[in-house]
């Protein structure tokens, strides 16, 4: 432990200033129970997510390069994303500085021209999980918890991008083919890439109980389709949402805003459409530990979740 | 005998006779089923070079064909068996465009999971040499204007606009760009979400909020449709961005 940093560069993305808002101030208190803190980065702009990278190459490495020189101005070598996408873009972006010199040249030359500083050094990127769990990790989460979340089930959805793919995360565990030399820099902080398993030893540390959830726990959600391809999206988060529900859940943890909104809102779709067993609801990971803290349901905004998930807490008398 | 992968051949192609003699030797039974053959010639070889030229889809040559990649793959096991990653990235390297073109419709399913770049041994970073081919194919307009494209071209207008996006805008602006009537506000046209042909069970999510007295969340979200968020020194490096999209032709 101790190998990212207490103080980091904070990118929160779009999302967690819209819609997602309730992860925003409960990732706050996350980190500032931990003893942790986050250095806004200030004036940022999107990450392209999964999308721009389909119209744009350059355009993308540019993008994200942008935000890392913000973060060296801020003096950081470190950036945490609470966003799958955002940290994948962002790590992507890494990937190609790093391994691409003629890449790396172009992007500090259109940001100079841009009027941004060019990179002196390219920070690294960590998805604010691995941060929580390396920098303050179980015991801490122990330490702190006031009121234990105490009988509840929970299926720990990590999506896609989390742990994937290995070039961009740097998670070797069980990926193929490459030798040592090849990888372009291995990563001690990196989660197991087949069954990642922070978010559930964080979330027990506070007293919930995991129930089993794979091969879901990493299966897409649809989520850059969610818009666009109503079908597929609609699939996908049926088949999430029902093994959680057969293996007995009552909530599903998320660590991601877009996994997240797509999950809420496909629930409430296929819930219309009558499906059985896909009435579980999710609520971001930070909101869970935020309640075992001892904050209140208003203090982790618990009603912007669309999924609705004070029921089930109220029930087992955690909220 | 199983054909592997039957969903590849054309079934015009595919002949199965009760009774077979060839050269006079019964071989009636197992062996009744023919995969007619065929002659190519129309084929370009270029392709692959427009692939390979840029930085994600270079690893394209690496690809031994092993198939991990469409076997890990989520869209080809859950959805639709035509969406086969490894086969796509054959026929780009055969320079077999129309076989492409005839995939077109299932090509842009992928849903940038990446499980087939993680899985495969050979460190090809399949997802973005996909993702290159269906450029490629754009470009030469090989390629019709498929939904995700659509919306990955929406998106990246707004970033570019902006610098951020807007949740309400991003998800009123798509519906509307999808044939539905979204009912603006005479002064500022911004969408009010509760009005308008929204699809139904859209509308029931966004009234949501109302119905359980989140003012706090809804403030918030009019706040921001009302006043986009966006980055502040964003006009210069807009320019740029402009200019390298142009050159990729991602722009016109
Ligand atoms: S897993 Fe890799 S090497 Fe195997 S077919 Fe797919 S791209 Fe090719
Ligand atoms: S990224 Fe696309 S091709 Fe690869 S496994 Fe996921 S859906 Fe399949």
């Amino acid at each position: 432990m101790g190998v990212i940093g207490k103080r980091v560069a904070y990118y929160p993305g779009c999302s967690l200033e819209g819609a997602a808002r309730s992860y925003d101030v409960s990732t706050r208190i996350v980190a500032k129970e931990l003893g942790l803190e986050l250095d806004y980065l200030e004036d940022y702009n999107c990450c392209g997510a999964m999308e721009s990278k389909n119209v744009t190459f350059m355009g993308t490495m540019l993008l994200n390069a942008r935000n890392m020189s913000l973060a060296r101005r801020q003096g950081h070598n470190v950036i945490v994303a609470p966003c799958n996408g955002c940290s994948f873009s962002l790590q992507r972006a890494e990937y190609f500085l790093e391994t691409d010199r003629a890449v790396y040249d172009r992007v500090n030359a259109l940001l100079r021209e841009g009027g941004v500083d060019p990179l002196d050094q390219i920070p690294q990127t960590y998805h604010i999980l691995e941060w929580f769990y390396h920098e303050a990790g179980p015991q801490k989460v122990k330490e702190r918890t006031r009121k234990p979340l105490r009988g509840l089930k929970v299926a720990n959805y990590y999506g896609c991008l989390y742990t994937r793919p290995h070039f961009y995360a740097r998670t070797y565990a069980h990926a193929g083919g490459q030798d040592e030399e090849a990888r372009p820099r291995k990563r001690e902080t990196a989660d197991d890439d087949e069954h990642p398993y922070y978010m559930n030893a964080l979330l027990e540390a506070a007293g919930a109980t995991s129930v089993e959830f794979e091969p879901m726990h990493t299966q897409c959600c649809g989520g850059p389709h969610s818009l666009s391809d109503e079908l597929v999206s609609e699939k996908f988060v049926m088949m999430i949402l029902q093994t959680a529900k057969r293996n007995g859940a009552d909530i599903i943890a998320t660590e991601c805003p877009l996994c997240h909104a797509s999950l809420e809102m496909y629930r409430h779709r296929l819930m219309m459409k009558g499906v059985p067993d896909v009435d579980v609801p999710a609520a971001y990971f930070t909101q869970l530990l935020g309640l075992a803290f001892g904050y209140s349901v208003g203090d982790v905004k618990l009603k912007d979740n669309l999924s609705d998930p004070i029921p089930v807490l109220k029930k087992l008398g955690l909220a | 005998m199983a054909i592997h992968e039957r969903s590849l051949v054309e079934p015009e192609r595919i002949l199965r006779k009760e009774r077979l003699v060839i050269d006079g030797v019964d071989v009636s039974g197992d062996w009744n089923l023919i995969i007619l053959p065929r002659v190519i010639n129309d084929y370009d070889l270029d392709f692959a070079k427009d692939v390979m030229n840029s930085p994600d889809g270079k690893t394209i040559t690496q690809c031994y064909q092993c198939s991990y990649c469409t076997a890990s793959c989520p869209v080809h096991n859950y959805w639709d068996e035509r969406y086969n990653p490894r086969h796509f990235i054959y026929l780009a390297r055969l320079g077999m465009i129309d076989e492409l073109q005839k995939r077109a419709d299932v090509m842009w399913r992928c849903v940038s999971c990446h499980k087939c770049t993680h899985r495969c041994p050979k460190g090809v970073l399949v997802e973005e040499v996909l993702k290159a081919i269906l450029r490629a194919m754009a470009k030469k307009g090989l390629v019709e204007e498929y939904p995700s494209k659509k919306f990955d071209k929406f998106f990246t207008e707004s970033v570019l606009e902006y610098g951020r996006i807007e949740d309400g805008e991003l998800l009123f602006g798509w519906i509307e760009k999808q044939g539905y009537r979204v009912f603006k506000d005479p002064i500022l046209k911004k969408p009010i979400p509760f009005i308008g042909e929204t699809p139904e069970w859209l509308k029931q999510l966004t009234v949501k909020p109302l119905k359980s007295m989140n003012i706090g969340f809804l403030v918030l979200n009019a706040k921001h449709m009302l006043f986009h968020p966006r980055t502040k020194n964003w006009s210069k490096f807009k320019q740029v961005l402009r200019k390298v999209m142009q050159e990729e032709g991602a722009l016109h």
